[in-house]
């Protein structure tokens, strides 16, 4: 019998993982069409958790409102982010522009740079405080499974990112927009080719992409109550994290190694001060990377 | 070393022309820079001096292993934190000099750095670049949790001051000489090392790693020196910083730090050491000429390095933009040298 | 006439530049805070109450001459402190500085006050060696030397032995802990638990379930209001029964906001509560709540009153207002009546403050006998 203490740690890592979860799967979905990370993922989270808490304390829609709406803001998001930070640095389509490395990393920094300037006109509108979020939005009733506790949000959370990885595999696997994308992510310039339209799939991708990171803005905000221009950024690196764990461009991948971080850093806890325990990402990191160099869940890609 | 290529900047025998250039911006650092600080008679531009000077040195050790390897490197602020940390506790609690803890930041960070990149040398891109962003925040959790050894969050305090010989070299004006001389002399190694055969070599690695390793260039080892040369300068920077400032804590070299190095080496432009080094000085002096703005200048600092890398998508300096396009115009003209022989293009 | 003279400092290059000003011209003060960044609330905090008790002063004519305020922006970053330092030091007409917000570039700019010799007071800086710098550096802010065993005789006067401590990672999360934990030791108590956490940590879960295995009797905790109403939410969201106590820098009203019900019965140590009687405070908290239509904490009182400080070492010193006089005079500061409690500097520049009890109850800071 397992000792319920331990058991409740499983409980939280589970619900921690989920959230990190939510984070990587559409940071691993524009990571694996353009073949670059987008920094500015973690402001997207954070535009739609700050859009849903306006649109909260104004007019107090249901909850279901609130996520429909993140989604929309996440989809504006995520097309004006790739408009004005990757679209100007694909001026060029020959095939040396597209393998050129200082190109890609023009797009990570001109991404950061638009995520710093988003982070700050956000701290300038509403100040760099934590928000108050109206508690009755707030999704984190207790419930009591015998010796363990968990809450509302972990079962929405859970139903909201499983619903996410079903309809985006249906989406990448069943449908035409689906098959550009992977066709884009695996060669684009044979995309090309072939005919695909590399702009508007692109264009597609980051809007999916913004749609799941505002989405997961709003609901780990209210899943713990904590809004603040910079709440972007921890969730992003672990994302991150997952995300190579997982082997780059494997989104179930990502999600499973998101899982994994936090159950081990919720029990890590138990060993480790907490202080400490933030190394565990880390360190779980750079083993995957060493030891399993195609990643847990990898595609063929070469690293080493 | 590979006889891979010949160096792209093939220096003629030194003439007195080649000459001319370092010594107008010695005559800068040295002469020009003091004469017109010192006419403003403030402390305040001396102090953006040296710290510009100190981001100068960590753009241009950045420099050595993102801009002429190519291997982008997202945890560069933690080996200047290594350097700073090693000479402000040699400092403060063994009483070391000056002159003592600076090579000795330089060795402990570039030992540190050999050390982990022992396991992680081989990885390439993007899986590089993550490895370095872990590094990085490890280093820095264990100089903020490490409570016994480096203080954690209280951090150190140095007293000291800066004594060379037992001269005291605390004065504004003194300490900016002192830290010129080292960044100057550092900057002129990094250049040594980058245009030469062994930068070719680095530069084959940004290139085409799998095309020098196939011509017989240790690549694995190659990025490791180049990785422990560029951190044991970023240790000499820290420790600078460590004495000039006297008070260091591991705030002082997180994450928004390394990013915004890499940003300096970008904006300035990938792969030339002159790109670095005004990189380095335009994102430390826009901040403080935008310092009257108030509120809104960290927006106009995301704006203007948004711009550049828009409008000038390979940096203001950029070795390989300038190239392609002299390429470009020039044809095969560029690829002899005056005796007809053919330089090569790297 | 008031000359004013920049020392050392500036020696090599310009000797002593010495200024004379004029009757007109006002005395100048800096203060360096963040009115950007992460910590930015914080440092607009202080400049709302450094505003106020600043137009108070100038409008009540204790000198002819008026008094400014000069405020730079810091960041809450050491790089950015040391610059504005030096930039405060350069201007003869600043006879003082106010701030920083963190200790980190208190610190670092102290180390340039103290080349200087111009006197540094932070409102917040809790570091226990900062005014070990020099004996230019002053804090008004009650240091967890004092506080600490304050609480720990209050637990055992509540009868608690074992004790869990938490508290943040950070040199102020340092001193908290060892305050604590040294005298309630003394008193025979046992410390149970004691660990610290990264600021901004969201998710508390784990660490409290695993204080809560360590079965306390009483939970004390070093953190500031957002990771402090964080921790109480999600310790009743865990059901949590353990009576949790803070120190006075959880006193703010954003953390009832913030926790709603879950900070119902955390206990803390005050030396500001603005629904005291005291006159002062019942003005100060009045107009502030009136001019910026929020009820102000901890934070701005402290800042309210570090600026009142300055200014009494002003009115005290004027004519002959020097960065030498003002040193003297701050650290003559005796029974300063300020919204904060009395305050004393001693001979180590530290304040003695009163401390009081208080509860959250209902939704509000009460205070307790």
């Amino acid at each position: 019998m397992i000792d319920p203490y331990y058991l409740q740690q499983l409980v939280i890592g589970l619900s921690l993982g989920m959230t990190y979860a939510l984070m990587a799967i559409g940071f691993t979905l524009i990571f694996g069409v353009l073949n670059v990370v987008n920094f500015a993922h973690g402001e997207v989270y954070t535009i739609g958790a700050f859009a849903s808490l306006v649109l909260i304390t104004a007019v107090a829609p249901p909850f279901v409102a609130v996520v429909v709406f993140a989604l929309a803001i996440g989809a504006l998001a995520g097309f004006s982010l790739e408009r004005i930070a990757f679209k100007p640095f694909r001026r060029f389509t020959d095939e040396a522009s597209l393998k050129s490395r200082a190109m890609r990393e023009a797009t990570l920094l001109s991404s950061l740079a638009v995520s710093i300037i988003a982070r700050e006109a956000i701290e300038l509108l509403f100040g760099s405080q934590q928000q108050a979020v109206p508690f009755e939005y707030l999704i984190n009733q207790p419930i009591h499974l015998g010796p363990v506790i968990i809450v509302t949000g972990d079962l929405i959370i859970f139903g909201i990112s499983a619903l996410m990885l079903i309809g985006l595999q249906f989406l990448l696997t069943r449908t035409h927009v689906g098959l550009s994308i992977r066709a884009v992510s695996n060669n684009p310039l044979g995309a090309r080719y072939v005919g695909i339209n590399v702009d508007r799939t692109i264009i597609m991708t980051f809007v999916i992409g913004g749609m799941m990171g505002a989405a997961a803005g709003i609901l780990v905000g209210l899943y713990y109550g904590v809004i603040f221009p910079a709440m972007g950024f921890i969730p992003g690196v672990k994302a991150f994290v997952a995300m190579v764990m997982g082997g780059l461009s494997s989104i179930p991948g990502a999600v499973i190694c998101a899982i994994i971080l936090g159950l081990s850093e919720s029990v890590a806890v138990t060993f480790i001060s907490s202080g400490w325990a933030d190394m565990v990402a880390y360190g779980f990191l750079i083993v995957t990377l060493i030891f399993f160099p195609q990643g847990l869940f990898g595609a063929r890609r070469e690293r080493v | 070393m590979s006889d891979l290529a010949n160096p792209p900047t093939a220096a003629p025998p030194s003439t007195l022309r080649n000459l001319v250039l370092p010594i107008l911006i010695a005559i800068v650092i040295f002469a020009v820079v003091p004469a017109v600080l010192t006419s403003f008679g403030r402390g305040y531009f001396w102090q953006i001096a040296n710290i510009a000077l100190i981001f100068v040195l960590l753009a241009a050790s950045l420099h050595v292993v993102t801009g002429v390897a190519g291997l982008l490197h997202l945890g560069h602020a933690a080996f200047y934190g290594v350097g700073a940390y090693t000479a402000g506790l040699l400092a403060s609690e063994q009483g070391m000099p000056f002159l003592v803890t600076i090579p000795a930041a330089a060795i402990v960070t570039a030992a540190i750095a050999f050390l982990v990149a022992l396991p992680t040398m081989r990885l390439v891109s993007i899986y590089f670049a993550v490895a370095t962003l872990a590094i990085g925040q490890m280093i820095y959790l264990v100089l903020l949790n490490w409570v016994s050894f480096t203080h954690g969050p209280n951090g150190v305090l140095i007293f000291s001051g800066l004594e060379v010989f037992g001269i005291d070299l605390s004065s504004p004006i003194a300490t900016y000489f002192l830290v010129a001389v080292i960044v100057s002399a550092s900057i002129v190694l990094i250049h040594r090392i980058s245009h030469s055969y062994y930068g070719n070599a680095l530069r084959s690695l940004r290139e085409d790693d799998q095309c020098a390793d196939a011509m017989g260039v240790r690549t694995a080892r190659l990025k490791m020196e180049a990785f422990v040369i560029s951190a044991a300068f970023a240790g000499i920077a820290g420790a600078l910083w460590a004495h000039t400032t006297g008070y260091i804590s591991p705030s002082d070299f997180d994450f928004a730090e390394s990013i915004l190095i890499l940003a300096m080496v970008v904006v300035g432009g990938l792969g030339s050491l002159p790109g670095a080094v005004i990189g380095a000085l335009l994102l430390i002096l826009l901040p403080e000429v935008l310092r009257d703005v108030g509120d809104v200048r960290n927006i106009m600092v995301g704006i203007v390095m948004f711009l550049s890398i828009l409008l000038l998508p390979k940096g203001l300096f950029g070795e390989v933009s300038a190239l392609s396009m002299i390429r470009r115009q020039f044809g095969d003209a560029w690829r002899r040298d005056e005796n007809g022989k053919g330089i090569g293009w790297r | 006439m008031t000359r004013l003279k920049t020392t050392a400092l500036i020696g090599a290059l310009a000797a002593l530049v010495a200024t004379g000003a004029h009757a007109q011209d006002p005395i100048k003060i800096g203060y360096q805070l963040p009115l950007t960044g992460d910590t930015a609330q914080y440092g607009q905090g202080f400049r709302n109450a450094a505003q106020m008790q600043l137009e108070k002063f100038n409008a009540s004519g204790k000198i002819p001459v008026p008094v400014e305020i000069v405020y730079e922006d810091s960041r809450s970053d050491a790089k950015e402190g040391v610059t504005i330092a030096r930039k405060f030091v350069d201007d003869p007409a600043i006879v003082a500085v106010l701030g920083d917000f963190t200790s980190t570039v208190s610190m670092a700019a102290a180390q340039v006050y103290r080349q200087a010799g111009m006197p540094q007071l932070s409102q917040t800086a809790s570091h226990p060696d900062y005014t070990k710098i020099s004996e230019y550096q002053f804090r008004n802010i009650t240091t967890q030397d004092q506080e600490g065993p304050y609480n720990a005789d209050w637990f055992t006067e509540l009868g608690y032995k074992k004790v869990a401590v938490i508290a943040e990672q950070t040199d102020w999360g340092q001193s908290v802990v060892d305050g604590f934990s040294e005298r309630f030791k003394e008193d025979g108590g046992e410390i149970v638990f004691s660990e610290f956490f990264n600021r901004g940590l969201k998710d508390f879960r784990s660490v409290i379930t695993k204080i809560e295995r360590a079965q306390p009797d009483a939970i004390y905790t070093g953190f500031f209001y957002e990771d402090g109403a964080n921790f109480l939410r999600q310790a009743r969201q865990l059901g949590v029964e353990t009576p949790i106590f803070s120190t006075s820098a959880a006193y703010n009203p954003a953390l009832i906001d913030l926790a709603g019900e879950a900070a119902n019965g955390m206990k803390l140590t005050v030396t500001f509560l603005p629904t005291s009687d005291d006159p002062n405070v019942k003005a100060f908290v009045d107009e502030y709540t009136e001019r910026y239509g929020e009820a102000p904490g901890q934070f701005p009182a402290q800042a309210y009153d570090a600026v009142g400080i300055m200014l009494d070492a002003v009115a005290k010193t004027y004519p002959d207002t020097t960065r030498e006089t003002m040193r003297d005079a701050l650290a003559e500061t005796k029974d300063y009546p300020g919204v904060t409690g009395v305050t004393t500097f001693d001979e180590n520049r530290e304040p003695a403050k009163e401390l009081a009890k208080a509860e959250v109850k209902d939704g509000e800071f009460v205070a307790l006998p």
